[in-house]
């Protein structure tokens, strides 16, 4: 174009909204975080310093450790629960639904990320509660009441309520987008159901399972409300210390410490992620 | 001869890596329908493209009407284009659509609402004024592009490749369509295109480009008799051309080497006439005569048909000659009748000396 | 029949996702209805009175407008910032551009807590915490990246010559954004304004951090959440449910109608 020898306004006004917003408000506040980890607290007030004395307090506390690998085991399983259980639903969206019936599927699947998650949290406590919907429902099967609550498990079925239908929604993306043709080539080549399943479908859709992957990882690791209103918080994870050190502490620095932590531990993460995505086969 | 419209002096555009239009040099006459034609690729379109400012030379001089056009802004120039997307706008109706440059203009609505729908009259889509272009037939929306460009009043219009998504039949239907519009209303075309037979059909002069460079520039009868060199012989097709070397001149005449014989050929235009250096010649496919019996002439060639392609009542005949290479002959049906090609295990292809043509480069 | 049986069994299996699913969504809205404190099955009787608690409340209908006026101030600015991106990736090759995009699409992937502590600490340190505003300044953070996302996949469907083809007409850059930019555009920045503004209504992580006194209703229901649980927060959920679909579904169907245009031609 001839406008773009010179640096024109007219492209400049376009360009320039997304580069104040947001390194205004992401970039500078991110930074800043990181800033304020070296802060120190005195009387209930914040000050200005450069001390590692958070990082030390932080880093050599036992309890944060214990946390740290609770949430990374919680968040890690279920990245792997949910990957596992949406890849046969997924399947059977992307191969044996119409095209119609998958665009229908797919609207279901984007109606939960405008549900309200905690109101759908507070409902898993009303159905999981030790004398509430799921109890009621096995007794009329002559079972024994169960209290899933407070447990690690209603704690994954909250990341799972979060991350589910966003894995479900990604992987029957990923897998629809595959070329038919390859599938009838691994057929024909007498490659079972079974066995395309892996040696075709899985490596071709490799990217696209590891990114639904990775998103749960990210949703789950940084969730504070289901490991507070269903698992109870014992042990807390590490977005539950956060939530109560900034909330209740006043304790910003040391919060600041653990969300460096979180954002380290997911850049690393989503790297190996990424590498595992593009990584060339053989 | 009156002022050119359009002149391109030694105007070059070269992008980041590679230079798109070599220094080129030519001019527009008023009333000209001029067409720009090669291979893709060959500077064609960035050449048109320049000519309505969407590319800005890096060097040279466009004038337009005499005034220096390089830093003026597209929407300041008067040279509208019918584009090879057509590029009408989806959300406007066909009189919108031809109404969007007037109203740029500043037309008052009234008054480019008639304008429009005469325009769209004119063009026989005037029951289409209020339809989505999108609900358009392709030759349609063709009509509604055209008048949308011809609506202001241009001394000039760009048409890049506007006939190409269409079906054969209705390309020539829009090919009379815009030369009929081209007479009546006087003003200059320049017309972009890889197809030849668009271009010979409509233009009153071509450029054919090659690599950035203009490769010959004239009418479209001398282009197809005398290629100014082989890129154009081969570019415009149905031309056999050999290669060979001198081997003596003869007054006139020279006598030229090749693997499939000697042949004579008229010794102007020819870029050396002394022995031994390297001349290639052409002779159009129409104006070789194909036989059964050896003919008595001086330039013949022995050679089997290997296949027929037949294009309403001409024929192409494609040959072999004894060396392996391709020899091209077009005649009438009916012509063809008369020579026993079917049973002849053996055909001759002759032309007298005064129908080959020597290659300048 | 074996074929037969592995079909019924996947498609089990699917009907079986959506159930897990769905199950918390109309749980919620069932017991929105239901008149125990603490509901089992059976169910008890049908009843209104949650959604009579509701609207006795006046700091819930304060935080309804609270919502109302940060989700619509967040999604203009939000497809504002957004469509200026989508168009500068759509047009410009420019250096930095990776950074740039980068830049636009980062904000999903940092975790809403992490947000919400980086976004107060920021925004109590420049005085802009606790206010209506500080919602606005978060949330129109956290939408521009859907914005573009929705804005950009538009304008892969606009002729590259169209934008050439006003200036060849004799239209201005400005004039062209005007006349046809924007209007070509038009779908996909009320389906943005809709999603936007749903992302908004429903964020409770940052907000409940910078709200200060100001809360939305996110922020109430996580209040009473940590309080006095009761299904009154059924209630307000049923009302967010249907304001958010109602905008999805409008967004939808437009980004539909513009790819059913342009497939037209």
């Amino acid at each position: 174009m001839a406008s773009e020898r010179r640096i024109d306004l007219y492209a400049c006004c376009f360009r320039a909204p997304l580069l104040i917003w947001q390194s205004l408000f992401f970039v500078v506040p991110l930074g800043f975080m990181f800033i304020m980890s070296f802060w120190l607290v005195k009387n209930y007030r914040m000050t200005p310093a450069f001390a590692f004395d958070n990082w030390a307090k932080m880093l050599f506390w036992e309890v944060m450790w214990r946390s740290y690998g609770y949430t990374l085991g919680l968040a890690a399983l279920t990245t792997a629960v949910a990957s596992a259980l949406a890849f046969p639903a997924a399947y059977v969206l992307a191969f044996r639904f119409s095209d119609a019936a998958r665009r229908w599927a797919i609207f279901l699947l984007i109606i939960p990320f405008f549900t309200s998650y905690l109101v759908r949290v507070y409902a898993w406590q009303v159905v999981l509660a030790g004398n509430g919907v799921l109890s009621a429902f096995l007794g009329w099967f002559g079972m024994e009441p169960v209290s899933v609550l407070n447990s690690p498990v209603a704690t994954v079925v909250g990341y799972m309520t979060l991350s589910f239908p966003l894995v479900l929604l990604l992987q029957t993306i990923s897998l629809a987008a595959i070329d038919k043709s390859l599938i009838e080539a691994a057929h024909n080549l007498g490659c079972g159901n079974f066995r395309t399943v892996f040696a075709v479908l899985i490596p071709a859709a490799r990217v696209g399972l590891i990114v639904a992957a990775l998103f749960c990882f990210i949703l789950s690791f940084g969730d504070f409300v289901s490991p507070y209103y269903l698992g109870g918080s014992s042990p807390p994870t590490l977005s539950i210390m956060i939530v109560d050190s900034t909330k209740s502490g006043q304790q910003w620095p040391r919060a600041a410490v653990i969300a460096v932590i979180m954002i380290m531990t997911l850049i690393s993460i989503a790297f190996a992620a990424v590498t595992l995505a593009y990584r060339r086969r053989g | 001869m009156t002022r050119p419209l359009v002149v391109f002096d030694k105007v070059e555009k070269s992008f980041a890596n590679f230079m798109a239009v070599k220094p080129t040099s030519f001019e527009i006459a008023q009333g000209e329908f001029l067409a720009i034609m090669g291979p893709s690729g060959c500077g064609k379109t960035t050449t048109l493209r320049m000519l309505a400012g969407l590319e800005a030379p890096t060097g040279g001089e466009i004038r337009f009407d005499g005034r220096v056009m390089n830093d003026v802004k597209p929407n300041d120039r008067d040279t509208p284009m019918v584009w090879q997307s057509l590029a009408l706008f989806p959300f406007l109706n066909a009189r919108e659509n031809v109404e969007f440059g007037l109203k740029m203009r500043g037309v008052e609505p009234a008054e480019r609402r008639k304008r429009a729908l005469d325009w769209l009259e004119r063009l026989g889509i005037g029951q289409f004024a209020e339809r989505n272009v999108a609900k358009l037939s392709g030759g349609q929306r063709q009509r509604v592009a055209l008048a949308r460009a011809l609506v202001t009043e241009p001394k000039i219009l760009l048409l890049d490749e506007p006939l190409s998504a269409l079906d054969a039949h209705l390309v020539i239907r829009m090919q009379s369509v815009l030369t009929k519009l081209q007479k009546e209303l006087g003003i200059t075309f320049v017309y972009v295109t890889h197809s030849q037979s668009e271009a010979f059909a409509m233009a009153d002069r071509v450029i054919i480009m090659a690599q950035g460079e203009i490769a010959q520039i004239g009418k479209a009868k001398d282009i197809y008799r005398a290629p100014a060199n082989k890129f154009v012989a081969e570019f415009v097709g149905r031309n056999n051309i050999f290669e060979g070397k001198v081997k003596s001149k003869t007054g006139k005449s020279l006598n030229v080497e090749t693997p499939l014989g000697v042949f004579q050929v008229p010794a102007e235009g020819a870029p050396s006439t002394a022995a031994g250096s390297p001349l290639s010649f052409v002779v159009a496919a129409d104006l070789v005569q194909l036989s059964a019996t050896k003919p008595d002439a001086a330039n013949v060639v022995e050679c089997q048909l290997i296949s027929e392609q037949f294009m309403g009542t001409t024929v192409t005949l494609f040959l072999e000659a004894k060396d392996g290479s391709e020899i091209k002959v077009q005649i009438g049906q009916r012509e063809l009748e008369t020579i026993n090609i079917k049973n002849s295990a053996k055909l001759y292809a002759s032309w007298p000396e005064t129908r080959a043509h020597v290659l300048a480069g | 029949m074996k074929s037969g049986s592995v079909k019924l069994a996947l498609y089990a299996y699917v009907l079986l996702a959506f159930i897990f699913i769905f199950t918390p969504i109309l749980a919620s809205f069932v017991f929105s209805f239901n008149s125990d404190r603490f509901p089992s099955l059976p169910l008890g009787s049908f009843s209104l009175k949650w959604y009579v608690t509701i609207f006795s409340r006046p700091e819930v209908m304060e935080a309804a407008v609270t919502s109302i006026i940060v989700s619509l101030a967040s999604s203009v600015l939000a497809t504002f910032i957004g469509f200026c991106t989508a168009y500068t990736d759509y047009r410009y090759q420019f250096m930095f551009k990776q950074a740039y995009l980068a830049l636009a699409m980062l904000p999903p992937t940092i975790p809403l807590v992490i947000m919400a502590l980086a976004m107060l600490s920021w925004l109590a340190q420049i005085g802009l915490s606790g206010q209506v505003i500080s919602i606005i300044i978060a949330h129109t953070v956290l939408g521009a990246p859907f914005a573009m996302a929705v804005i950009r996949l538009r304008l892969n469907d606009m002729d590259p010559s169209l934008e050439a083809a006003a200036w060849n007409l004799g239209a201005s850059e400005w004039r062209t954004m005007r006349e046809v930019v924007i209007p070509f555009a038009m779908p996909s920045i009320i389906a943005s304004l809709c999603l936007t503004a749903a992302v908004s209504f429903d964020e409770f992580a940052v907000a409940w951090f910078v709200s200060g006194l100001n809360k939305t209703i996110p922020v109430v229901i996580l209040e009473i959440l940590q309080g006095n649980v009761d299904p009154q927060i059924n209630a307000i959920g049923t009302f967010v449910f249907l304001i958010s679909i109602t905008l999805i579904i409008i967004a939808q169907a437009l980004m539909f109608k513009g790819r059913k245009e342009v497939s037209a031609e």
